[in-house]
C-alpha cells in the first residue's frame, strides 16, 4: 500500500492544484510534496524489510526499487528545491507555474512507477507518460532551436519506445510458439527463469535493448540527447539526465535480468557495441564541443556508455555498475544545475569566453571542479570505484580489448574536459563585475548531492551496500 | 484478408512516391481506416470492450483524428501542395522497393509457413522500414511527424495480428490516450515549427510571397 502513494500521492498532489488556494503556493506544494515522497522513499531504502512482491500485483518493492528510489526521489527534490529558490531562473512564468508544478508532480508520479511497477508493459506507458511530460518542457525557453530540441527529444522517444513495445510483442510471439503464457509480470518472467528462446524471443530482445538504449542516448539513436540537454532549461535538464536516465536504465536492467539466462550472448554483445560506439562518439564530440552544456550532454552519453557496458558483461560489474549509475545521477544534476546558473551569470555557454570561476562564483566555480572531477571518475567520488570495478570485470572476462579502448577513451576524455573546463574555472577573470552572492541555501540542494557523491566513495553506508549487493546479486553473469 | 494486407502495402508504398502532403495524409488516413478493417475481420465479434477500443484507435484516432489534425495546420498556414515524403529520385524508389522486398524476405525466414500471418508480417515489416526510410531521408517537420506515425501504424498492424493482448482494458487506454497526446503535441509543433520563417518546413504561399 504504501509502495502505491508513491505513485498515487504526487499525481492526487497535482490534482489538488486545481484548488485556488493551492495554486496560489504552487512552488511551495511541490516542494512539500516531493519532500514527504523523498522522505518515503530513503525510508523504505534504509529499513530492511522482506522483499515485497504479490505475485501477480500491480507492484514490486525489491531491492532494485528501493535502491534507485533513494537516490532518485531525492535528487527530484534537490531539482525542485533549486527551483523554489531560483524560479526567475528559468524560463516558468508566473502564470505558468501552476502547469509546470503539475507536470513536474505527475512526471515524479509516473518515475516512481517505472521504478515501482511489476510489469514491464506497465513500466513502458509511465516512462512514455514521462516523456510526453517533459517534452513541452524542454521547449520552455520559447526559442525556435528549443522547440526544434524538443520536437526531435519526442521523435526519437516515440520511435525509441515504439521498439521496445515491437520488441514485447515479438517476445510474446515467441512465448506462445514456445507453448508458454506471454506474461510480462517481471515475479513470473523470473520465477520462469527460462522465459524464451528461439527467433522471436532475440528479435525482440534486441528490438528492446536498441529501444531502450535510445532513452538512454546510445548509438545509434543518440542525436537527440546534447540538443535536449542543452536548449532544456537547467532543472528540466536535470530531471531529464538524472531522473528520466535512471528509469530507463532501471527497465533495461530489469529485461537484462530477465532474459539473459536465455540469450547471455546476444546481450553481451549487443550492449558492448552499442557502449564502445557511445564511447566513441561521445568522445569526439567532447573533443569538438566548447558548449558547456553540450560538453556535460557528451558526457552523458559516455556515461551510458559505460553503463552498457557494465551491464553486458552481468554479475562481474554488476556493483560496480550500480555504483556508477548511482554517483552519476547526482553528478549530472550538480553540473547541469551549475551550468545554468553560469549561463544565467555569464549570459553564454561558449567556455572560451568564462574563465576565472572560481573567484566570481565561489560556489559554483567549487561545484563546477568537483563536479568534472567526479565526472571524470576522480577518488574519491564513487564514480572512480564504479569505473574501477568495470574495468577490473573486463580484465577478469577476457575483454582486453574493449579493456583497452575504454582506457584510452577515458584518458582522452579527460585530458579534453580538463582542456575546456579547468581554464573557466582557474583562468584570468575576463568579465571583472561583482555578483550578488550566492546564499547556502541556494547551494544546499548541490552541496548536499556533492556529499552523497562523496559518501559513496569513502564510505557506502549499510543499507545501502546491502541493497547494491541484492540487486547485483540478481544480474547473472554472462 | 490477404487483399486487405495486400491493399495496405499499396496504401504504404503509393504516397512516397506521390511528393504533395495531401497524399501523405490521406496515406494516413487510408493505412488507419485499412488497419480497423483488418482488426473488424480478425475480430467479426466485436463483442468485448477491447476489440471496441481497438476499432476507435484504429479508425478514429489514427484513421482520422492524426490527418485531420495536420491538415487542419497545414491548411491554415495556406501550405504549397509539393511536399516529398523521400527524395524523389530513382535512387529513393528503388530503395524503398528494396526494402519490401527484403521486409518479405525476413518475413519468410520468421514464419516459415506461408499464409496470412507470414503476409501480415511481411506488411508491417514494411511498414517499420519505410516508416524509417522517411525518418532518415527527410529533416523537415511534417515528414518526420509522417515517418513516425508511420511506424506506429506498423507495430499496430503486427500487434494485431499476434494472439497476446494484455489482459487489462486501462493499458489499452493508456496507450490511447498516449496516442492522442503525441498527436496533440505533433501538431503543436507543426505549428510553432512550420510556420514561415528563414527555414521554413513546408513552403507556404506567405513565406514565397505569392
Amino acid at each position: 500500500m504504501s509502495a502505491l502513494l508513491l505513485v498515487l500521492g504526487p499525481i492526487v498532489a497535482a490534482i489538488g492544484l486545481a484548488l485556488p488556494w493551492v495554486r496560489a503556493r504552487a512552488n511551495g506544494w511541490l516542494v512539500i510534496t516531493t519532500l514527504i515522497v523523498a522522505s518515503g522513499a530513503i525510508v523504505a531504502a534504509v529499513v530492511p524489510i522482506p522483499q515485497h512482491v504479490r505475485p501477480g500485483g500491480m507492484v514490486r518493492m525489491d531491492a532494485t526499487a528501493r535502491l534507485f528510489l533513494s537516490v532518485v526521489d531525492p535528487i527530484f527534490l534537490g531539482v525542485v528545491a533549486y527551483f523554489w529558490r531560483r524560479p526567475h531562473a528559468t524560463s516558468v512564468s508566473s502564470t505558468d507555474l501552476p502547469r509546470f508544478v503539475a507536470a513536474s508532480l505527475v512526471f515524479l508520479g509516473a518515475a516512481n512507477a517505472v521504478l515501482l511497477s511489476n510489469d514491464l508493459q506497465v513500466c513502458l506507458v509511465a516512462l512514455e507518460i514521462t516523456t510526453l511530460l517533459v517534452t513541452p518542457l524542454i521547449a520552455g525557453s520559447g526559442t525556435r532551436s528549443a522547440r526544434l530540441a524538443s520536437f526531435h527529444y519526442l521523435v526519437f522517444s516515440s520511435v525509441g519506445l515504439g521498439l521496445v513495445l515491437l520488441g514485447f510483442a515479438c517476445i510474446a510471439r515467441g512465448m506462445l510458439d514456445a507453448g508458454q503464457v506471454a506474461d510480462f509480470h517481471i515475479d513470473a518472467l523470473v520465477a520462469r527463469r527460462h522465459p524464451g528462446t528461439g527467433l522471436w524471443s532475440g528479435l525482440g530482445l534486441c528490438l528492446v535493448l536498441l529501444g531502450l538504449g535510445t532513452k538512454l542516448g546510445l548509438v545509434p539513436m543518440y542525436t537527440w540527447l546534447p540538443a535536449a540537454y542543452d536548449e532544456a532549461p537547467p532543472t528540466v535538464a536535470a530531471m531529464l539526465a538524472a531522473v528520466q536516465f535512471n528509469c530507463a536504465f532501471v527497465l533495461l536492467v530489469r529485461v537484462v535480468q530477465i532474459w539473459r539466462p536465455d540469450h547471455a550472448g546476444l546481450i553481451l554483445a549487443t550492449l558492448m557495441a552499442m557502449g564502445v560506439a557511445s564511447m566513441v562518439v561521445s568522445t569526439v564530440s567532447i573533443i569538438a564541443t566548447f558548449d558547456l552544456k553540450r560538453l556535460i550532454a557528451y558526457a552523458s552519453i559516455n556515461h551510458a556508455g559505460v553503463l552498457a557496458i557494465g551491464l553486458g558483461l552481468g554479475r562481474p560489474a554488476a556493483y560496480g555498475m550500480l555504483l556508477y549509475a548511482l554517483s552519476n545521477a547526482f553528478i549530472k544534476a550538480i553540473l547541469f544545475l551549475t551550468a545554468g546558473k553560469i549561463h544565467q551569470h555569464y549570459q553564454t555557454k561558449d567556455t572560451r569566453a568564462i574563465s576565472g570561476l572560481i573567484r566570481d562564483l565561489p560556489y559554483s566555480g567549487l561545484f563546477l571542479m568537483l563536479g568534472t572531477f567526479a565526472l571524470l571518475g576522480f577518488p574519491p567520488f564513487g564514480s572512480f570505484f564504479g569505473e574501477l570495478l568495470i574495468l577490473s570485470a573486463l580484465v577478469g572476462n577476457g575483454q582486453m580489448l574493449v579493456f583497452a579502448t575504454f582506457c584510452t577513451l577515458i584518458a582522452i576524455t579527460f585530458v579534453a574536459t580538463g582542456r575546456t573546463i579547468f581554464p573557466m574555472i582557474w583562468g584570468e577573470a575576463k568579465m571583472l563585475r561583482s555578483w550578488p552572492r550566492q546564499t547556502l541555501l541556494e547551494a544546499l540542494p548541490k552541496l548536499l548531492f556533492l556529499i552523497a557523491l562523496v559518501v559513496l566513495g569513502l564510505y557506502i553506508p549499510a543499507p545501502i551496500d546491502a541493497l547494491l549487493r541484492q540487486v547485483a546479486a540478481v544480474l547473472e553473469g554472462s | 484478408m490477404n487483399s486487405l494486407l495486400v491493399g495496405l502495402l499499396l496504401v504504404l508504398l503509393v504516397p512516397l512516391f506521390v511528393g504533395t502532403w495531401r497524399t501523405s495524409l490521406l496515406g494516413l488516413a487510408a493505412q488507419g481506416l485499412t488497419l480497423a478493417w483488418i482488426a473488424s475481420r480478425l475480430d467479426p465479434a466485436l463483442d468485448t470492450p477491447l476489440a471496441w477500443l481497438t476499432l476507435v484507435d484504429l479508425a478514429a484516432v489514427r484513421g482520422l483524428l492524426a490527418p485531420w489534425l495536420l491538415y487542419r495546420v497545414l491548411k491554415a498556414h495556406d501550405a504549397l501542395p509539393r511536399n516529398d515524403v523521400i527524395p524523389p529520385n530513382l535512387l529513393s524508389w528503388t530503395v524503398a522497393l528494396a526494402l519490401v522486398l527484403m521486409a518479405f524476405r525476413f518475413a519468410a525466414r520468421m514464419v516459415p509457413a506461408a499464409g496470412e500471418q507470414q503476409t501480415l508480417v511481411a506488411v508491417a515489416a514494411a511498414g517499420l522500414l519505410l516508416g524509417f526510410l522517411v525518418l532518415a531521408t527527410q529533416p523537415g517537420v511534417f515528414s518526420q511527424i509522417i515517418g513516425v506515425l508511420r511506424i506506429d501504424n506498423a507495430i499496430a498492424l503486427f500487434e494485431l495480428g499476434g494472439e497476446h493482448h494484455h489482459p487489462s482494458i486501462g493499458m489499452h487506454a493508456a496507450h490511447l490516450l498516449i496516442l492522442i497526446a503525441t498527436l496533440s503535441l505533433y501538431r503543436w509543433y507543426l505549428e510553432s515549427l512550420g510556420l514561415p520563417g528563414p527555414m521554413p518546413d513546408v513552403p507556404t504561399r506567405e513565406g514565397l510571397g505569392r
